[in-house]
């Protein structure tokens, strides 16, 4: 019977059971060490999560895969955790403690389990090959078919970039149920059902407000960072012309740490949570629980996956473009992803250095970040904010691409400026490594930093104004078309110039002194965010789905999803940013009835949960579009870009012919003008 | 290409650059000792640095217009040593910032260490890279049996080096009261080095395995992944160019 099932109900079918059984084990191993039953506690729920996840898609797809990786992640984790149990038990600490091991022991043990996974999913395999000796094949053959391709590792490019998408739009899901979760809370003053009695995960509710909290904010950044590198990895080396990436088992690798890392993330949400915001400041971040730990690790592990895939696109634009296709006949969108990588390359670095000098810290007792040793805890800030800064622009850099890419097709016009365009992305990377203390105005740190760090990024807004400019003119007297991708892109460009705006207030420093720490920032940062990679990432979407399907996705359903998110998200930002004027500080569980806020806190969460609303729909439509929507397998946008060229969907070794760049790319409107010119193969 | 035409001149190439480098790190001592000029120091790491640069690690090489099929092997290596170089630039991050972190919490003082300990594990890196280069010189050249004893040479000063820090230089920190839960001069001493030796670690795997691999003669013809180890080993001693003046030369000795 269980033969004939369809796999999402036995996967499912599979989460409830294992979940039940992971749970009861949980309780039992929690029962042995502590004594007691802990109903709601960390350790029944780690197993649950842990059981059930793997079951679900042990279910879905069997014993290989991504099922083989989660199993080996558990078992390595377990076995990690037990070596320092063991261990510790010999050197007479105690070997197991409040949430079953000991925060020595888990961190070792996620570590080894993420390392598991890799080896368990088979992302290595080549590699271990090789440096055994043995050669492997240079053309990939597909182990799978049809949809069980996405669950194994594929080499494609064309695969891997939809698998980071889909991850991503999975992590959207679960950092938005997040933000769901405390926003209800938030919509009215005095705490309602996140309340100080309660107890989940070994947090109150407070507590869990806060690592609900943290984690939207960095499940979100993962799942940009993912977001990214999806759109990248599928469009890039079509517009190239590349057969595939540069180096397709690196790309595939870098995909499959993504997601114990993601694994690891929503560890540290049972585990006891943290209450640091995604920031993770020491010395609050020195104290929080074990949680904190898994959180560091995750992002570290996630940050792997953005160095390398940065790296390969670098290499990729770097060596494999189509003949004729000089530095300024590139598409904007390969300007952006060279710029964008440059930073994830880089930057990346200091936010893995910053979080491990955190654990060390938390492990070993080494001092860093500890004053009582000479440490210094600004330090820590202004390695996390030499990444995060710069990854900010990781984020949108690639949507501003899209938008730049997208505007021309609809306009039926030639880009306005494209030269500006192309170096405005790397200028803004560039800059954008010179201002990360502007997150610092109240810190502490040394007060004659601060005007310079105010002047340089007030810099930034030049290169980004070029943008606009290049955008508005090239809309200006333009045949606009308004399907559901450009009502996407328009959107961006609104939203984007409104999270743009609030930026230059806060670098300055008067200002930001008031406004540091309230939801001024927040309502700036979700503009930034909204317009420079939500929007762009929906419209890229709706874009290049017929590319990867041969099928379009519903416009009605498109155009629904785009007029209920904007309105409802706009509302959003521009009442955090009213509270935020007025005074209300960001993180923060609860606030004092008599400012007057609730009505606004009110209206935000109804904002919010139509924004998750419009989501759902958007969700909706791409999964069932895949089978189901619309064909269309020619050149709908009547794009000049080559990969519209030939029909959809890719075939899987991309181009059959390969093609030359003989023209400009953005010459929309231009009679007789051409981008690319296919070469006819010699028979 | 001219640089690595026939083999004896490659190798005596590989002498003279290493008693450049030799010479230099003993002035960067004898100026520790002595006037103990920080810019004098800094500016002989950079000079080294260079030297390993261009003529250990061959940065010219990412110049090559690797003209030919875009599936030619030649090609592939070019882009490979694009790769390669690109995760170098990356992990120098890691490595710049530890400096950042080290003189923001320790200034220009230094923990008090062992500077007989620290030379010695500065001069065996230093003739592993040496012999590195012979190596990888050898294979280039089609000699395997040359490749081999001077890969095993690079190994075991490699381990030296590994066991040298990691056995001795650690206990007898400790025993001169630098620990790592003690204070910042621990805690600094131990990342610093402790992340270096993780490279080093790396890199004697990587040695093992091109070791394993080309006794068995599959590098005779394509020599790419020796070239890459080597590459990855004189970057290890790289970063040390730095660390070693970073951890034992500048600065007043922290009381
Ligand atoms: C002209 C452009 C921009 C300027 C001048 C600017 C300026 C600033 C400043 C000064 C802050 C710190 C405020 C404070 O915490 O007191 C800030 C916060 C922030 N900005 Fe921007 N910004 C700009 C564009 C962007 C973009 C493009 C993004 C993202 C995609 C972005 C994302 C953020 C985020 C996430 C924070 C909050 C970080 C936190 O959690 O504390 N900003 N911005
Ligand atoms: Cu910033």
């Amino acid at each position: 019977m269980m033969k004939n099932m369809n796999p999402v109900w036995r996967g499912l079918l599979f989460l409830v059971l294992f979940g039940l059984v992971g749970y009861a084990l949980g309780l039992g191993v929690d029962f042995l060490v502590v004594r007691s039953l802990r109903f709601s506690g960390s350790v029944p729920s780690l197993f649950t999560l842990l059981l059930g996840f793997t079951a679900f898609f042990f279910g879905l797809f069997g014993y290989r895969g991504i099922t083989r990786g989660l199993v080996w992640q558990v078992v390595g984790t377990l076995l990690g955790g037990f070596f320092v149990a063991g261990i510790r038990a010999i050197m007479g600490l105690s070997a197991f403690g409040d949430f079953f091991f000991t925060e020595p022991s888990w961190v070792f043990g996620a570590f080894v389990g993420a390392i598991s996974f890799i080896f368990g999913v088979g992302a290595v395999d080549d590699w271990v090959k090789w440096a055994r000796g043995i050669d492997t094949p240079e053309e990939h053959e597909e182990h799978y078919h049809g949809w069980e391709k996405y669950f194994a590792v594929s080499l494609d490019h064309k695969v891997i970039g939809i698998q980071y998408t889909v991850t991503a739009l999975l992590l959207i899901s679960i950092g938005g149920l997040f933000a769901l979760i405390f926003r209800t809370e938030l919509a009215q003053s005095s705490l309602q059902f996140l309340t100080l009695d309660m107890k989940l995960f070994g947090q109150n509710g407070p507590q869990l407000y806060n690592t609900l909290m943290s984690l939207h904010g960095m499940i979100m950044i993962v799942s940009i960072l993912l977001g990214v590198a999806g759109i990248m990895n599928y469009v890039v080396p079509l517009l190239l012309g590349a057969q595939d990436m540069a180096f397709p088992r690196l790309n595939a690798f870098s995909f499959w740490v993504a997601v114990p890392a993601s694994v690891l993330l929503l560890m540290s949400l049972v585990l006891g949570g943290f209450d640091t915001g995604w920031t993770a400041y020491p010395p609050l971040s020195a104290r929080a629980p074990v949680g904190m730990q898994m959180f560091f690790l995750g992002v570290f592990v996630a940050g792997w996956s953005s160095i390398l895939g940065g790296l390969n696109i670098v290499a990729t634009v770097l060596r494999m473009r189509a003949k004729g296709m000089t530095a300024f006949r590139m598409p904007i969108l390969v300007w952006a992803s060279i710029a964008t990588s440059i930073i994830s390359l880089t930057a990346t670095q200091l936010i893995g250095l910053s979080f491990q000098l955190v654990m060390f810290q938390r492990l070993f007792g080494m001092g860093f970040f500890d004053p009582a040793k000479g440490g210094n805890p600004v330090l820590f800030q202004h390695l996390f904010w030499f990444y995060s800064h710069p990854a900010v622009y990781v984020f949108v850099l690639p949507g501003l691409g899209v938008i730049s890419e997208l505007l021309p097709v609809f306009s039926r016009k030639p880009l306005f400026g494209y030269k500006w365009i192309a170096m405005s992305s790397l200028g803004i990377a560039l800059v954008g490594f010179l201002v990360w203390a502007h997150h610092m105005f109240t810190s502490g740190m040394n007060e004659y930093l601060r005007v310079p760090f105010m002047y340089s990024t007030l810099l930034v807004a030049i290169p980004t104004g070029v943008k606009f400019f290049s955008w508005v003119a090239t809309l200006w007297k333009g045949k606009i078309e308004t399907p559901t991708p450009m009502l996407f892109v328009l959107g961006g460009i609104v939203v984007f110039l409104l999270g743009g705006l609030t930026g230059p207030p806060n670098a300055t420093v008067s200002v930001d002194l008031h406004l540091h720490d309230t939801y001024f920032i927040v309502g700036h940062f979700h503009d930034t965010i909204f317009g420079g990679f939500v929007f762009p990432f929906f419209a890229a979407l709706y874009y290049w789905f017929p590319k990867a399907t041969g099928r379009r996705m519903n416009e009605t359903l498109g155009k629904i999803h785009f007029w209920l998110m904007t309105p409802a998200f706009f509302a959003l930002t521009l009442g955090m940013m009213r509270i935020g004027l007025l005074g209300m500080r960001r993180r923060i569980v609860d606030y004092d009835p008599t400012m007057g806020f609730d009505t606004y806190h009110l209206m935000l969460t109804v904002m919010g949960y139509l924004i998750a609303l419009s989501v759902l729909i958007f969700i909706y439509n791409f999964f069932n579009s895949i089978n189901n929507g619309e064909k269309a397998e020619g050149n709908i946008w009547n794009s000049r870009s080559p990969e519209w060229q030939v029909p959809s969907p890719m075939p899987t070794h991309n181009y059959d012919q390969p093609f030359e760049v003989v023209g400009e790319p953005y010459d929309y409107g231009l009679a007789g003008s051409k981008y690319v010119q296919f070469i006819e193969k010699k028979k | 290409m001219t640089h690595t035409s026939d083999k004896s001149s490659a190798y005596s190439q590989g002498i003279t650059i290493f008693v450049y480098l030799a010479v230099l790190t003993a002035l960067e001592f004898f100026v520790a000792v002595t006037i103990g000029f920080v810019q004098i120091m800094v500016a002989v790491a950079v000079v080294k640095a260079a030297l390993v640069m261009y003529y250990y690690m061959h940065i010219y090489k990412l110049n090559n217009d690797n003209e030919g099929e875009e599936n030619s092997y030649e090609y592939k290596t070019g882009t490979n040593r694009l790769g390669l170089w690109l995760f170098l630039l990356s992990d120098s991050f890691v490595f710049g910032a530890l400096l950042v972190v080290r003189f923001n919490l320790l200034g220009m003082t230094r923990p008090p260490l062992s500077q007989t300990l620290g030379l010695i594990v500065t001069a065996v890196l230093l003739i592993s890279s040496f012999f590195m280069n012979r190596a990888e010189v050898a294979i280039e050249n089609g000699d395997r049996k040359g490749f081999k004893t001077n890969i095993i040479i690079t190994l075991v000063m490699g381990i030296g080096f590994l066991l040298g820090v990691v056995g001795v230089e650690w206990p007898n920190a400790i025993a001169e009261g630098v620990w790592a839960s003690k204070n910042t001069y621990g805690a600094v001493f131990f990342m610093m080095t402790g992340m270096h030796a993780f490279h080093v670690l790396t890199g004697i795997i990587f040695l093992l395995i091109v070791l394993r691999n080309g006794s068995r003669g599959l590098y005779d013809e394509k020599h790419y992944p020796v070239e890459a180890v080597a590459v990855y080993w004189h970057f290890v001693d790289l970063v040390w160019i730095f660390f070693y003046p970073a951890l034992y030369l500048i600065g007043v000795l922290s009381s």
